[in-house]
């Protein structure tokens, strides 16, 4: 199983009735990968095990079937997403969705609650993540903040990660997570620095990069030059 | 204690080394280049602040006051204006200021040109320590030079 | 060997490091709590050179922000350059033509060059040692004189443009470039290495100081010469290859020790490791066009792009969130010696001053590209 749909499972902890959803429609696929499998001649199969050898991956011993459900669930996921998208032109609804990684550069683009990013900081700190950047985006006309988490992967196996959520413009409050990495402290630090989110436990949550009698927040859409 | 001994003279090796490799960089000739009596030559494309260029047939600026390199300039270091005298077809240039404080050279005015009127000076030796000396007139500029 | 002589627990003090200390590379502050000799408590300061480029890109569009890209990390500006386009052409779709993706990874790699000597004779000069600086300067002047034949400026290019390059290299370049790779394969083992990796006083400054782990790097987000110093493979040119770098055979060097020297290592390997990927790049130039046809006023579909590149610090990365507008909506700069900093403080703890500022140099500051 490639990291992307390792760590898509994963992250679809944080939302039960996703993962139920999910666990299913991967069986079924899975099932009918098989049949599918069985139904194709020996000869591909064979041709499979030689090419997965030529590789020199160690997964060899995995039969190929299951090898080949994942594959095959994976554009099943991304035809999910590709149809969640259109609808995204309302609000995008919670949930793990594969990004397009050519066109967006991202593997994993995760939606979830404010309260949650704690919980998917530690899913990702425990699948081997680094932190790489947390930052805000202000969107004035929806009257909401958003906090874009960036996380990535740096033992060679390529996977992007971002998560993101949205918390209310007047009252931007969400829980940090330099618990889990004491890295997101200067970045969290940051974003408040920029945009005036709080982040709820933070050990120093003080301006960073702007002067410290500073009275106003610089990135936010209303604050112009 | 054996390591203490190879720290003693493996190091006074490695200074002896350092030292002999000093030694012979200071007798090779002079690299840099004694400024006020050598004087550099600017490549092609250096880039100096930029100045009109001039039309070789009639011996006046190129521009014809489109405006598109003060639109393009990121920091808004170009003011221009122009007229159009009674008779002719053509704006003409009257006026056309660089503020060369808020320059940083990215070219992107003379890339948004299409009449070839503006280029990168070669003048690299400006230092001055007033702030007026830098908005530069370039339309005198171009009178004074020919 | 004697017990070092410490101050009652009471009794320590406040050092301010910065932010004109020659040691700290430009203006970064650093609040040391001292006991004696030793650093009980650092923290840095960060700010004395924001400028909020973050705020410009959202006020020009996209074309406009190019020379702010360079004044963030001026000592490798061109990678700087090529995130930004790498990001806004992914953003707007362009294709970028071959010659031009070749003469942005030479002029990226011999930008790479001139950051890593520089660094070399900045670091060598905290720890006190002045000699080198002068012969890097030499050959880093050589690099500035090539690029500045190409593309018009000595240190803060604008030079990349979205599709391709603002102008082509010519045959005194490539020749130039050749010539100053033999050039410094010839200095490299006598005034580098004999001179200093070699000589005894280094040594001892610089092994088994500053120790960082691979889970310190990855808890912390660092990247770069910092994370291969620790024993960690990963540099995006080889791990999310961008541009033409898979055409090109180099490795990354990786040291396990992850102490100053093993940086120090690191980054002197890599010095190796451009000229090849320079010398590679120059064999196999394609012609044709540099630059691609691209519309003056950009306007990217809306949606969120993310592209990085490998800086001589680490990983740079840029993530554009567009609403289909002419400028960026958000322009979010992720630069990595930002992280790469954050854990000077819990690595200096406990070490004695001297021994920090040697950290410090090993981590390659650029204070404007940490405050933005």
């Amino acid at each position: 199983m490639n990291i992307v749909e390792q760590t898509r499972i994963a992250l679809l902890e944080l939302f039960p009735d996703l993962a139920a959803a999910d666990a299913e429609a991967r069986a079924k696929a899975e099932a009918e990968a098989a049949e599918a499998a069985e139904a194709v001649a020996p000869v591909e199969a064979e041709q499979e095990v030689t090419a997965a050898a030529a590789t020199g991956e160690a997964e060899t011993a995995t039969p190929p079937p299951a090898e080949e459900s994942a594959e095959a669930a994976t554009p099943e996921t991304k035809a999910a997403a590709a149809e969640k998208e259109p609808a995204a032109e309302g609000p995008r609804q919670n949930g793990v969705a594969v990004g397009d990684y050519d066109r967006h550069g991202v593997h994993l683009d995760v939606l979830c609650d404010p309260q949650q990013v704690v919980a998917a900081a530690e899913i990702l700190d425990q699948a081997g993540f680094f932190i790489e950047a947390i930052t805000g985006v202000d969107w004035l006309k929806e009257d909401q903040m958003e906090v874009i988490y960036d996380y990535n992967r740096n033992d060679g196996r390529l996977c992007r990660v971002v998560v993101r959520t949205r918390i209310p413009r007047a009252e931007p409050e969400l829980p940090s997570i330099t618990n889990v990495y004491p890295g997101a402290n200067w970045h969290e630090r940051e974003a408040y620095d920029f945009f005036g989110i709080r982040f709820l436990g933070h050990p120093d949550l003080t301006r960073i990069l702007l002067p410290e009698d500073a009275d106003f927040y610089p990135l936010l859409k209303d604050f112009t030059l | 204690m054996s390591e203490y001994w190879n720290d003693i003279f493996g190091g006074t090796k490695s200074l002896l080394v350092g030292l002999g490799i000093t030694a012979r960089e200071f007798f090779k000739p002079v690299v840099t280049e004694q400024y006020p009596w050598e004087v550099p030559v600017m490549t092609p494309r250096f880039r100096g602040h930029i100045e009109l260029v001039k039309n070789a047939e009639t011996g006046k600026p190129n521009c014809v006051v489109c405006g598109m390199c003060m639109r393009s300039c990121p920091s808004g270091c170009i003011t221009l204006a122009g007229k159009k005298p009674e008779g002719e077809k053509k704006k003409v240039l009257t006026q056309y200021e660089l503020d060369f404080t808020k320059c940083s050279l990215c070219g992107s005015c003379i890339e948004s040109c299409n009449f070839n009127a503006i280029q990168f000076s070669k003048d690299y030796n400006l230092a001055s320590t007033r702030k007026e000396d830098y908005l530069f007139d370039l339309l005198k500029r171009l009178e004074e030079q020919s | 060997m004697t017990a070092p002589i410490r101050c009652r627990e009471d009794e320590t003090f406040v050092l301010n490091l910065g932010p004109q200390h020659p040691a700290t590379h430009g203006v970064l502050r650093v609040k040391l709590t001292m006991d004696g000799e030793y650093v009980v408590k650092a923290e840095p300061v960060l700010g004395y050179i924001h400028r909020m480029h973050e705020k410009m890109a959202e006020d020009r569009t996209f074309a406009q922000f190019m020379p702010n890209t360079a004044r963030m990390d001026y000592l490798h500006a061109l990678a700087y350059n090529h995130g930004y386009v790498l990001t806004v052409e992914r953003a707007a779709g362009i294709e970028v033509p071959e010659r031009a993706e070749y003469i942005r990874v030479i002029t990226v790699e011999l930008n790479r060059l001139t950051s890593h000597l520089l660094w070399w004779a900045a670091f060598l000069l905290d720890l006190g040692g002045f000699s080198p600086l002068l012969y890097a300067f030499d050959d880093r002047e050589q690099i500035l004189d090539l690029l500045e034949r190409v593309t018009g400026s000595r240190l803060t290019y604008c030079y990349f443009r979205f599709g391709g390059v603002y102008n082509d290299i010519d045959d005194d370049f490539i020749t130039g470039t050749r010539n100053f790779i033999k050039r410094l394969r010839s200095r490299l083992p006598r005034l580098y290495h004999d001179l200093v990796t070699k000589n005894i006083i280094l040594i001892k400054r610089l092994k088994d100081i500053g120790f960082v782990s691979k889970e310190q790097c990855r808890k912390y987000g660092a990247t770069g010469p910092l994370l291969r110093g620790s024993g960690v493979q990963f540099d995006i040119r080889k791990n999310e290859p961008y541009s033409v770098y898979p055409e090109f055979d180099f490795d990354i060097p990786v040291y396990d020790e992850g102490d100053c020297m093993a940086r120090y290592m690191v980054r002197m390997d890599e010095i190796e490791q451009s000229m090849r990927i320079i010398e590679q790049a120059l064999d196999k130039l394609p012609d044709g066009p540099v630059r691609a046809k691209v519309p003056k006023i950009l306007k990217p579909a809306a949606g969120d792009y993310y592209a990085a590149v490998e800086a001589a610090r680490g990983s740079f990365g840029c993530r554009l969130v567009c609403n289909g507008d002419k400028s960026p909506y958000r322009l979010k700069l992720r630069s990595p010696t930002f992280s790469n900093l954050s854990l000077f403080g819990e690595v200096a703890e406990g070490m004695l001053l001297a021994d920090a500022l040697a950290f410090m140099g090993s981590l390659d500051l650029v204070i404007p590209e940490i405050d933005r």
